[in-house]
């Protein structure tokens, strides 16, 4: 057996919904002893996000949302605004590597928990601070989502068809964004501690880590002015470039194809047959491609209509093109090439039943990672934390079960 | 912000070599370099496919000229590198490269499927070389049924599931703006550097990481994959235009709405944090450079530093002399042999 490259780390994570969970479960999955603590009357809102959550007894378990978030992590429940809950979570700070929040001026400094006083529990602590506009500034105090993050980033102006205006991610993008972020800043943090022996307290903000992956555009803008027009799946240098129908339902069949070169393009003529485009004076360079797009897309259409998006990309593919499905969840899921590296793994959780979760993106030769945890059902590990780490006694234990302060139930009227 | 030494940044003492073009494996390198690595960025001789691409500074007509120093894309990705130029495929230069791979931590790489390992360089032939070295692919696939698959960012990004759940239900499907699969990809594999640099300390040995931009957005499809898995129904994953998942109903609306970037970079909160920072290049000239995707502080926002440091993009071949010579320890007339060669 190995040990995996976070191992003998622990990591207390008051964070919930997608950005801060995300990071959690990266540093779970490299090894590291995650403690995720929740309370009775404030819990994860992603338990109550899903279908099969709503009407089922304890669906707090059983969403899928949540247990995808929260696999190779433990679970407590512990509340951090009574004061024993606070001292009980200062007594863990000092056991443990660091703590990870995204309270939206909430906990953190409410029952004063700030970095300082974490310090104080443990002198070389790492504190991870997740925020939407960051902690200081005038908007500090502003709530966002994750598409908020990505709007005022600017991402969005940057994305959308022509025609229509600016379109947001499909997915809630800044936050796992702002998770990869705040997983790669704790390791920083390790790293510098072990070189200085001190701690630090770590600050992400979603609109500065998503502002991060559109970095050309502000260095292009501050150079010319402009603001670049929307180009939908075009791109500013290759042409054709797009997303193209297929045969088949319509929501079944998308391609993509970027074409970057004159050899491509000839390649491309030739795998539809239409060799004869490559030589007409309105394709021949790229100028010309980027300004007869429109005439182009439609000779594509018409041969990507008579294919299924698989079979036209293993015939681009096989003429050294990049081409590619516009992949669907369920595309995704039966995916031979995931399937091949063994990318999803089965899962058995006590109370949601069997099923498929995807992997570890990170692939170490050596050391790799796998689901070794299932997502914690509420308050699971109360007894490891509880009694194992803290030495409570199960009197003591019950003791708080009365008072509210930990439990093995959360309150289900918190989320409805 | 007071300026920290190097020595006082996380990442300062490591040394990393980048084989990287483009994006994702560029943009690896330039935040282990802001956060203080000593990164040795390795270019062919004609640079770096990405100085060919835009944006450009206006000229005086208006027009922005291509330029290979002044590449905005560039320049962004590559900040704080040293750069050599070095043609890997010739005898004499994968010979070199073999022993800047013995000087370094890490190597991180996007090379096109199968070049390294064609050329002797694959991680198994390198370790011999360096057993502690950390080996980092960055790959649009990764081995695998698709791993000699050719890939850009918008096929990419159609392979990953994100293009399918963007854009409208009555439209095709939609590419993000600018190149955000493979930031992704970049951005995990940093992370992933990260990671496998503390796990060095526990097993005493290398090891190779893979990082799949394929693999890195499917793990990111919010609740969709995780409900598909659950029920086998592909109703939740769908395009749904400009309304954000279920989890938004829970947020109220936000202080503002789509910022353009001169309105981000004009926006008092970017502006309170000194987000964005000027900084200056011997040819492109002084221009603004978004700052650090992450803060480490020692308790004090406003004060002490951030754990990171602003810096230029390296001109081609500035540091063949400083790292050939200097590193390597060859002499001024050995690369005066490399250059007539056509190696540097």
């Amino acid at each position: 057996m190995y040990r995996l490259p976070l191992s003998g780390i622990r990591v207390l994570d008051l964070t919930t919904a997608w950005a801060g969970p995300y990071a959690s479960r990266l540093l779970g999955d490299m090894g590291a002893e995650v403690i995720k603590i929740e309370s009775v009357k404030d819990w994860d809102v992603t338990r109550s996000l899903h279908p099969l959550g709503q009407d089922v007894e304890k669906g707090y378990n059983r969403s899928s949302y949540f247990n995808h978030l929260n696999r190779n992590k433990l679970g407590c429940a512990l509340d951090l605004s009574h004061p024993q809950g606070r001292e009980l979570f200062l007594k863990l700070v000092a056991l443990s590597d660091a703590v990870m929040e995204d309270c939206h001026g909430g906990v953190m400094d409410g029952p004063g928990l700030s970095y300082d006083v974490l310090r104080q529990a443990r002198p070389d602590i790492i504190l991870v601070s997740i925020s939407a506009h960051g902690k200081d500034g005038p908007e500090a105090g502003h709530v966002a989502s994750g598409s908020h993050v990505e709007q005022l980033a600017g991402l969005v102006s940057l994305t959308g068809y022509p025609d229509r205006g600016p379109h947001e991610s499909g997915i809630s993008y800044g936050d796992p964004v702002a998770g990869i972020s705040a997983a790669a800043a704790l390791c920083a943090a390790l790293l510098y501690r072990r070189r200085t022996g001190r701690g630090r307290w770590v600050e992400v903000a979603q609109r500065e880590s998503m502002a991060s992956l559109i970095g050309e555009f502000f260095v292009g803008f501050s150079m010319n002015g402009r603001q670049p027009p929307l180009l939908g799946n075009r791109h500013r240098s290759m042409a054709p470039h797009g997303c193209y129908p297929c045969a088949g339902p319509p929501e079944a069949g998308w391609l993509a194809i970027a074409v970057a070169s004159d050899d491509e393009f000839a390649a491309l003529c030739r795998v539809m047959g239409r060799a004869e485009l490559a030589a007409d004076p309105r394709f021949a360079d790229v100028v010309s491609r980027y300004r007869h797009q429109d005439e182009l897309d439609e000779a594509i259409s018409a041969w990507t209509r008579g294919k299924t998006p698989q079979e036209a990309t293993l015939a681009l593919q096989g003429a050294g093109l990049p081409a590619s499905p516009v992949a669907s969840v369920a595309d995704l899921m039966e995916d031979p090439h995931l399937r091949e590296r063994d990318f999803f793994e089965k899962t058995a959780h006590a109370e949601a039943g069997v099923w498929e979760i995807d992997g570890v993106p990170w692939r170490l030769s050596l050391t790799p990672a796998h689901v070794r945890l299932n997502a914690p059902c509420f308050g699971e590990h109360n007894d490891y934390v509880l009694r194992h780490l803290l030495g409570l006694s199960a009197e003591e234990v019950a003791g708080l079960e009365r008072e509210g302060v930990a439990g093995g139930e959360p309150d289900e009227f918190a989320h409805t | 912000m007071t300026p920290e030494t190097a020595e006082d940044l996380p990442l300062s003492g490591f040394t990393v070599l980048e084989l990287g073009e483009g994006v994702s494996a560029p943009y690896c390198g330039k935040l282990l370099a802001d956060y203080g690595a000593d990164v040795i960025k390795i270019e062919p001789l004609e640079g770096d496919p990405a100085r060919r691409h835009g944006p450009f500074p206006d000229d005086p007509t208006g027009a922005g000229l291509p330029h290979s120093e002044k590449s905005a894309l560039f320049l962004y990705l590559n900040t704080n590198k040293k750069g050599i130029t070095l043609d890997f495929s010739t005898a004499s230069g994968a010979r070199l490269l073999r022993r800047l791979v013995e000087e370094v931590d890490v190597l991180v790489e996007n090379q096109p499927p199968g070049r390294l390992e064609k050329l002797g360089l694959s991680y198994q032939e390198l370790a011999r070389l360096n057993p502690r070295l950390l080996m980092i692919s960055v790959k649009a696939f990764g081995e695998g049924p698709y791993g000699r698959w050719k890939a850009t960012n918008l096929t990419s990004f159609a392979s990953g599931g994100q293009m399918y759940l963007t854009g409208d239900p009555d439209r095709e499907p939609l590419v993000n703006g600018g190149y955000q699969a493979e930031y992704q990809a970049g951005l995990n594999a940093f992370a992933a550097t990260l990671a496998a640099l503390l796990g060095l300390a526990v097993m005493e040995v290398g090891q190779h990481v893979e990082v799949s931009a394929m693999e890195c957005q499917a793990c990111v499809l919010e609740n969709y994959l995780p409900d598909y898995a659950y029920r086998r129904s592909n109703a939740l994953g769908r395009r749904r235009g400009n309304v954000n998942s279920p989890l938004i109903r829970l947020s109220p609306p936000p202080p503002v709405g789509v910022l353009t970037l001169e309105e981000a970079l004009a926006s008092p909160q970017m502006r309170a944090r000194r987000y964005f920072q000027e900084v200056d290049h011997p040819v492109a000239g002084r221009w603004v450079y978004p700052g650090p995707p992450f803060r480490l502080t020692d308790g004090s926002l406003s004060d002490g530093g951030w754990g990171w440091r602003a810096g230029r993009a390296p001109l081609l071949g500035e540091h063949n002399e400083q790292v050939l010579g200097g590193l390597l320890d060859l002499e001024r007339s050995d690369l005066v042999r490399l250059r007539a060669a056509g190696v540097v």
